[in-house]
């Protein structure tokens, strides 16, 4: 477009070319955010239909599923047994995982010395968080399973997703601290506070919103996680409620059974499963976005 | 859940993870006491599930955990010795059996039924009434990579058009089965097909689509077309006398239905049967004497008589070997 004689027509088409450039973008960005929604809505309607099937058309009965643990026949068969092999899970994991997480993210970010070393181990967490789960799953399968023959108990498959979760923890815990501004730790300095008085009275309560959350956000992962769970040992179904050192399956190895049977009222009970474990996820994140907003620290002036 | 139960059940549940460790540290072992370890393969996982839920409930102290994590994966527990009970949808290989001569695992076999592999179609499918071994070996053997894709490369008078085929992946033993036993070799396959974990996934897949084509379980196959969903069973060739056969219980169980009905097997561990006869013994002795209505209700085919007459008199011979014979306190049912 360069063989206009005025200068004036060049530019208002150069301009009207740009804009629908422009356009062009908005309209694909707009789209590839609907693609997002349009995939979780898919999915919702999916899970909330098999629900219904497994409700209305197999007559599963909503309180039998929640109060009855599992078997191998689809009429006998209820989630209960799955669910608190979760809540175990879960409570292990957060007790296994809080402490060594944030004491871990504490002496990176308040003692250690800003060094290559220091780097060095920050850059390899980030590493770590991107390891496949599976692989955790191996690691406590050969060393704590068998190795220290502890078993398949539900200790182990605990071991396997608080590792699964440690390196997120940290790193988030990490982000949570450095958010707190140096002026902060100063003044308590000033104050005549020691360096353990001020992580512990104003650091650490300053930080501590960022991390619980950053906290909950990995145990929803580690909550809907299934293969670590399998390699370790998982039963084939939750015939009876697990304690921290009984055999074990939870709310994923179940329904991923249940979804490999040929009967298809398994398949849909699986669907029902599912919403639980969902809803299970959304109060999660629901209590983190919560906590986020409730107890934020504006440090930005 | 409120905030006060939870800091309750995370205090004592500090204190049981932290005398598990102290446990753990002491004895280096946990487990034992009543409970029976099954591991294997996820095919027979069904039936050996539906054998211990009986089991427990004329037994209220007996535990019998079922883990499905795959003949493979569970021959390499059982040849360690971890597992009391290992459930396969093949027989042992040659590797598995070096492997548990090298930890000394003594064992034993015993077949507990039938499983139909079913070769399957969409409903709207005309044009295929029946097929071949030697057809079905065209269509999946390596070389038929990227050669054999249309119905008329398998036979004239079929349409030129592609097949869509599904089956599964070479993690299973049904894999293993299929390939050794129609293909020639064991793990010997085109690698252009939708392989998949789950038999299911196969099944809806070849309703689907009207080229659709694959194999896997019998009992999926039948579910889904129970559903009333357009899939349709293939009459395959049999190797006893050339006619075509579906996998129907009479055809199954008379052994017409050949080479594609197979034989599931469970393997006892002798050395952990004989540190608790009463508990495994009387459990293998119940899975035996039940094992056509465990097969059944699992969705399989009852092994014939002789064979389960036979699983009691091997079982019987191990126990007299072992000198517990009289410490398993179920009685063996002949047919």
């Amino acid at each position: 477009m360069s063989t206009k004689d005025q200068l004036g027509d060049i530019i208002d088409e150069g301009v009207s070319y740009e804009e629908v450039r422009g356009k062009l973008f908005l309209s694909l960005c707009i789209a590839a955010s609907f693609f997002g929604i349009a995939m979780l809505v898919l999915l919702l309607w999916d899970v909330i239909a098999t629900t219904h099937q497994a409700v209305f058309e197999f007559n599963v009965d909503p309180v039998h599923f929640l109060t009855q643990t599992s078997s191998r026949t689809a009429e006998n068969a209820g989630f209960y047994s799955a669910i608190i092999g979760s809540l175990w899970l879960m409570v292990l994991v957060s007790v296994m995982a809080f402490f060594v997480g944030v004491g871990t993210a504490v002496y990176l970010e308040e003692y250690a010395p800003d060094n290559r070393w220091t780097r060095l181990f920050e850059a390899n967490l980030a590493n770590l968080a991107g390891v496949p789960s599976v692989v955790y799953g191996l690691l406590v399968l050969g060393v704590i399973v068998n190795g220290a023959g502890m078993g398949p108990i539900l200790l182990a498959g605990a071991l396997a997703l608080a590792l699964l979760i440690m390196p997120i923890i940290i790193v988030s815990s990490i982000e949570a601290l450095r958010a707190v501004p140096d002026g902060v730790r100063q003044g308590s300095a000033a104050a005549g506070a020691t360096r353990w008085q001020t992580i512990r009275n104003v650091v650490l309560p300053a930080a501590m919103p960022g991390i619980i959350t950053g906290t909950i956000l990995a145990l929803a992962r580690a909550i809907g996680e299934t293969a670590p769970l399998i390699m370790v040992g998982a039963l084939f179904i939750t015939t009876r409620t697990p304690g921290p050192l009984d055999r074990f399956g939870a709310m994923p190895t179940e329904i991923y059974t249940w979804a490999a049977q040929p009967e298809r009222q398994f398949i849909a009970m699986a669907g029902f499963g599912i919403l639980i474990l969902l809803g299970v996820l959304f109060t999660m994140q629901g209590i983190a976005v919560y906590i986020r907003r409730r107890y934020e620290v504006d440090f930005g002036e | 859940m409120s905030g006060k139960d939870n800091t309750g059940v995370s205090r004592r549940n500090f204190l049981a993870a932290a005398g598990a460790f102290g446990v753990v540290g002491l004895t280096g072992c946990l487990g034992g006491g009543g409970s029976i370890t099954a591991t294997g393969s996820n095919t027979v996982a069904p039936i050996t599930q539906e054998a211990a839920e009986s089991y427990q409930d004329t037994n209220d102290d007996a535990l019998v955990d079922v883990s499905p994590e795959g003949t493979g994966a569970g021959f390499s527990e059982f040849c360690q010795g971890r597992s009391d009970i290992q459930s396969a949808s093949r027989d042992i290989t040659e590797d598995e059996i070096e492997d548990c001569a090298a930890s000394d695992v003594e064992y034993s076999r015993y077949t507990v039924g039938l499983d139909g592999l079913a070769v399957v179609k969409n409903a709207e499918n005309d044009w295929v009434d029946n097929i071949t071994l030697d057809e079905l070996q065209a269509i999946w053997e390596f070389e038929a990579t990227d050669e054999v894709t249309q119905w008329s490369d398998v036979r004239d008078e079929w349409p030129d058009e592609e097949m869509s085929l599904h089956a599964r992946d070479s993690a299973s033993g049904t894999f293993d089965y299929f390939t050794a036993n129609v293909v020639g070799e064991r793990g010997d396959i085109r690698d252009d097909y939708s392989a998949t974990s789950q038999t299911n996934e196969i099944m809806d897949a070849v309703a689907s689509e009207t080229h659709g084509f694959g194999w896997g379980g019998l009992g999926y196959a039948e579910a889904v077309i129970d559903d009333g969903q357009p899939l349709e069973l293939v009459p395959v060739e049999s190797d006893q006398d050339g006619d075509f056969y579906l996998p129907t219980e009479e055809n199954v169980e008379s052994g017409l239905y050949s080479p594609l009905a197979r034989p599931l097997f469970f393997f006892v561990n002798h050395a952990t049967l004989q540190e608790s006869p009463d508990l495994i013994g009387s459990y293998v002795r119940h899975y035996i004497n039940n094992q056509d209505s465990f097969a059944d209700a699992a969705g399989f085919f009852a092994a014939p008589d002789e064979e389960q007459n036979a699983n009691h008199d091997r079982f019987t011979e191990v126990l007299q070997d072992l000198g517990v014979e009289d410490e398993v306190s179920t009685e063996a049912e002949y047919y």
